[in-house]
This record gives structure tokens, C-alpha cells and sequence, in this order.
């Protein structure tokens, strides 16, 4: 069998605020003089064990093509991204709900009235799941970051975001119309290695689930 | 110059060498157990799957064919009236990638095992399967794992509870992924919710010995199931005393890949490494009856491209 270092890939921005302290302790834990640099692989403190910090839209990628064993990423990012790779458990932190949120006191009728709807997100294919499901037709402005500028600066009527605590849509002045999704941490795994190598990869993923519910 | 994802990879010196070695292999492997070559033109004259990639020939639509077991059955049941018992090809295959970057050109090789006489389906399946478990060690490969599966511990259950056809393949497809909650959250207000969460439980168990079995039988399908559960530990044992050494045998009641298609016991080979597995194959009694032959079906094919991009040297 293969016994090279296994990677794990960990992502960055808000789930990892929520994450590396949940780790600490653990044999999961980064090293903290590793975490300041900008070393590449960060030891962990488990033997063979290192971890890769990634954008949350490119970490089902390093997983699903073997770079990393396991990995942690939000269920958004998996619904947009047309990888095959496992999706061992609900980790239920980092839970965000995934809406339709306009201009305060907008409604969704409002927005069904008008003529050529803009919708900015970064979630295209929820967006147009919903929109089917809805039957309503509208004009999808794919956006990678600070969506909620869109309808702010005239670039799009309303958006389709991510909302935690609302406080970036009241900051502008934007609230949440319809909700219809939500999102939390899943615990994903490359199926060619978990397959072929099961002891090894699903012993460490059921000790990362344990440790993470 | 724009670049794209090989789709349509080209084979240089050494890999194409290893390719056409693997080939020679493989196919003297089979033709040695009676099954008869085929080699089928790559464009098929009737591109019905939208998938296909298509191109005019004159003032005729043709594609190349794809998929390719499908193309295949099609010629059979126009050239043949009793179906030729034992078939075997190598070459380049067209299938539909199950990741973005995979090419949709392939080399295989493969071969399928014909039946009028659905009592010989049993042997049938053995013999495929002994033929399979030789693959490993003719490609020089060691610590490779022999997963059996069948996707009908999933489609009788759904049958059963007459579960929406569109349902059942997302069920199955989250199943696939080992998602039981994506599963629980599929089968909201459903009124065989709990049931077919508690049987999704027993077949994400984790591939594993003859002990898989015990978890089915709690399954609330087990009765239901009587005949698959007896089938695949009939299989289990008569595999396990011919199992080549270096070879791990599982069973694998997750595998639930290809729902709509296989009908009965499903083979998969892994090996360490490998993003996907490098052969797979089972039973799919169903394709020639709907393309108007009354013939049992089963058979498996190896990829060489996956071998390939293991970097493997037979």
C-alpha cells in the first residue's frame, strides 16, 4: 500500500475562523509557525499528516484529483462545482443560508414585475434551479466577490448570497426577500483514494468527523 | 493558442507502447477463454444520445459511438438473430467523463457475455468475474481491492415504495457520494422516508468482508432483498476460494453507480492511487430487450487510460 504523507485540504476565509480553533489540541492541529508563513503544506500534529489552505472554490478540485485525501468545504461551493468526489458527512458548522435578497422593502413580486430582472451571484446553478422552480426568467450576473455592491451601484436589480448574520446586507442597506437553500461544512473525501485505500483514509475521516460534530 | 482539456488525447512512443502491450495482454487473455473479437467502426450511423459527439457525413448526421456498450448492442441485434455468446474488443472507447477534465476518448478493453437461457446467468457470472480477477495480475498490478456490488439492494427497495423515477436517481446519485444527509434532506415528507433512510444506513456501511451482509439484514428491505443478499454471498464465497493472491476482496453494497443500467452484481477494481477504478463490469439484462432481443447481458471492460494515468508499467 501507499504510505506517502496524506494532505488535507482546509479551507480559507470564513469557515476556517471556525475551524483551526475547533482543531487545536487535536492530532489535527496546524503548526502555528508554519501558519505565519507562507509555507505551502502546514504540518499537522499528527504523524504524516499535513494540510493545505485553499479558496473554498478550488479545494473540491485538489480532492477530487488526488492532491489532497480529504477536505473541508462548504456545501455551496459543492453544489457549483461538477466534481465527482465523496461527501462523507454534514459537518454543521458554518451554517449560512442561501438567498434572494434585494434593496430593503423590495418584494419578490416586485422583482417578478419587472421587465429584464439582474440577478449578481456567485451561486449560478442554485440560482437557475431556483429560477426553474419558480418559473422565473432573469438575467444571471456571475460575480466572484462583494456581490452585495451589485444592486448598490446599479449593476443588477437583486442578488442571490450567502447570509450568516445579515449584517453585510444591512451595512447596505439590502434585506433578504426569499430564502431557499442553505449551507454548512461537509467533510468530502477523493473516492479513488477512500476506495482503495480504506482503512487508512476512512479511519482518519471518521476521527476528523468525530472530532468536527 | 487556446489550450483545452485533452479530450482527445494523443498517445506518444512509450505510453502508446504500453498501451499496445496491455492490449496484447488482455485480449489473449480473453480469446483464450473463447471470446471472439469484435472490432466496430467508431462512427455510428444512428448518433440517438444527445451526448454524442456528432458531425455530418454528406448529407447524413452521424457521431462516434457512444456509449460505446450501447453502440455495440445496437450492431449486434442488426447482424446477429441468436446472440454470439462470448465478445471481446480493444481500442478506443467514447464515454461520458465523470470529471470535467476527463477524456472522453478511451482505450479499453472489453468483453461481454451474451445469454438467451436467463438459468445460465449464475455461471455466466462467475466465469466473468474469474475472467476479471485475472487483470490484476496479467498488468503486473499489486494491492489492488475487488469491490462486488448490486444496484438493484437500491432499485427494489425504490420499486417497492414506488418512488418517483427522477427521485430515485438523485437518491441513488447522493447515495453514490456516501451523502446520507443529502439523502435525508432528498427524502423530506417522503412517506417512506425513515425506511429507505434506514436501509441507505445499512448500505453505506463501508465495503467490507461478508459482514456487509449482516447489516443488510436489518435493512427494513431485507426480506424484500432475500434473493440479492443470498446471491451476492453465494458469489462471495465462490469468488473468495479462487481469489488470486494480492488481491482484497470487499463487498461493497454502496456501489450504486450506474442505477438505470446494471441489473445485477457489479465488479469494480481499485487500485492504490487510482482516481477512478481501472476495470469495472456487471449485469445489465435490460439494454437488448429494449433494442427488441430477448438476450441476458453481462460483461465488464479495463481501463487501460486510467492504468495509464497511474503511470503503471506492466
Amino acid at each position: 500500500m501507499n504510505e506517502k504523507p496524506l494532505l488535507i485540504a482546509l479551507p480559507k476565509g470564513r469557515l476556517e475562523d471556525e475551524l483551526l480553533p475547533r482543531l487545536r489540541g487535536t492530532a489535527f492541529e496546524l503548526d502555528a509557525t508554519a501558519l505565519k508563513t507562507r509555507q505551502l503544506r502546514i504540518p499537522m500534529a499528527g504523524s504524516g499528516l499535513s494540510a493545505i489552505l485553499l479558496k473554498g472554490a478550488d479545494l473540491p478540485r485538489y480532492v477530487a484529483g488526488g492532491v489532497a485525501a480529504l477536505g473541508i468545504v462548504g456545501s455551496d461551493i459543492l453544489d457549483e462545482c461538477p466534481v465527482d468526489l465523496l461527501e462523507l458527512r454534514d459537518l454543521g458548522f458554518g451554517a449560512c443560508r442561501l438567498s434572494l435578497c434585494g434593496p430593503a422593502g423590495t418584494t419578490l413580486d416586485d422583482l417578478r414585475a419587472l421587465p429584464h430582472l439582474r440577478l449578481a451571484t456567485k451561486f449560478q446553478n442554485a440560482t437557475e434551479r431556483w429560477l426553474r422552480q419558480e418559473g422565473i426568467t432573469a438575467e444571471l450576473v456571475p460575480l466572484q466577490s462583494s456581490v452585495e455592491l451589485a444592486p448598490v451601484l446599479g449593476l443588477a436589480d437583486a442578488i442571490v448570497d450567502l447570509v450568516q448574520s445579515g449584517g453585510t446586507l444591512r451595512a447596505h442597506n439590502l434585506a433578504e426577500i426569499v430564502t431557499f437553500g442553505k449551507a454548512t461544512a461537509r467533510l468530502v473525501a477523493c473516492r479513488g483514494l477512500y476506495l482503495s485505500e480504506p482503512e487508512r483514509i476512512g479511519q482518519l475521516a471518521g476521527a476528523l468527523a468525530q472530532l468536527l460534530t | 493558442m487556446p489550450t483545452h482539456t485533452p479530450r482527445f488525447p494523443d498517445l506518444l512512443f512509450g505510453p502508446a507502447a504500453l498501451l499496445r502491450r496491455w492490449e496484447d495482454l488482455l485480449m489473449a487473455h480473453l480469446t483464450g477463454e473463447g471470446y471472439q473479437e469484435l472490432h466496430p467502426s467508431l462512427i455510428m450511423r444512428d448518433p440517438a444520445d444527445p451526448r454524442a459527439v456528432r458531425f455530418f457525413d454528406g448529407d447524413h448526421l452521424v457521431g462516434l459511438r457512444w456509449d460505446f456498450t450501447e453502440a455495440l448492442a445496437r450492431t449486434l441485434v442488426r447482424r446477429f438473430q441468436e446472440p454470439p455468446p462470448r465478445l471481446c474488443y480493444a481500442g478506443p472507447v467514447f464515454r461520458t467523463p465523470s470529471q470535467p477534465w476527463d477524456p472522453v476518448e478511451r482505450f479499453e478493453v472489453g468483453c461481454e457475455r451474451l445469454l438467451e437461457d436467463p438459468g445460465a446467468r449464475g455461471e455466466a457470472d462467475h466465469e466473468l468475474a474469474r475472467l476479471f480477477m485475472a487483470v490484476p495480475g496479467l498488468l503486473g498490478l499489486e494491492g489492488c481491492l475487488l469491490h462486488l456490488g448490486d444496484t438493484a439492494l437500491l432499485r427494489r427497495p425504490l420499486e417497492a415504495e414506488r418512488v418517483d423515477p427522477a427521485l430515485g436517481a438523485e437518491l441513488a446519485r447522493v447515495l453514490d457520494r456516501k451523502a446520507l444527509h443529502r439523502a435525508a434532506d432528498l427524502l423530506e415528507g417522503h412517506p417512506a422516508r425513515e425506511r429507505l433512510l434506514a436501509h441507505a444506513q445499512a448500505l453505506l456501511a463501508g465495503p467490507d468482508g461478508i459482514r456487509s451482509l449482516d447489516a443488510l439484514a436489518l435493512s427494513p428491505y431485507a426480506a424484500l432483498l432475500e434473493t440479492e443478499r443470498a446471491q451476492l454471498a453465494s458469489m462471495h464465497a465462490r469468488l473468495s476460494a479462487v481469489l488470486p493472491p494480492g488481491l482484497t476482496f470487499r463487498l461493497d453494497l454502496s456501489d450504486l453507480r450506474g442505477l438505470g443500467f446494471y441489473t445485477g452484481p457489479t465488479l469494480r477494481l481499485w487500485a492504490p492511487g487510482a482516481q477512478r477504478e481501472l476495470a469495472a463490469g456487471g449485469r445489465y439484462d435490460d439494454l437488448y430487450p429494449k433494442l427488441g432481443k430477448p438476450w441476458y447481458a453481462a460483461g465488464f471492460c479495463v481501463r487501460l487510460t486510467t492504468l495509464l494515468e497511474l503511470g503503471a508499467q506492466a
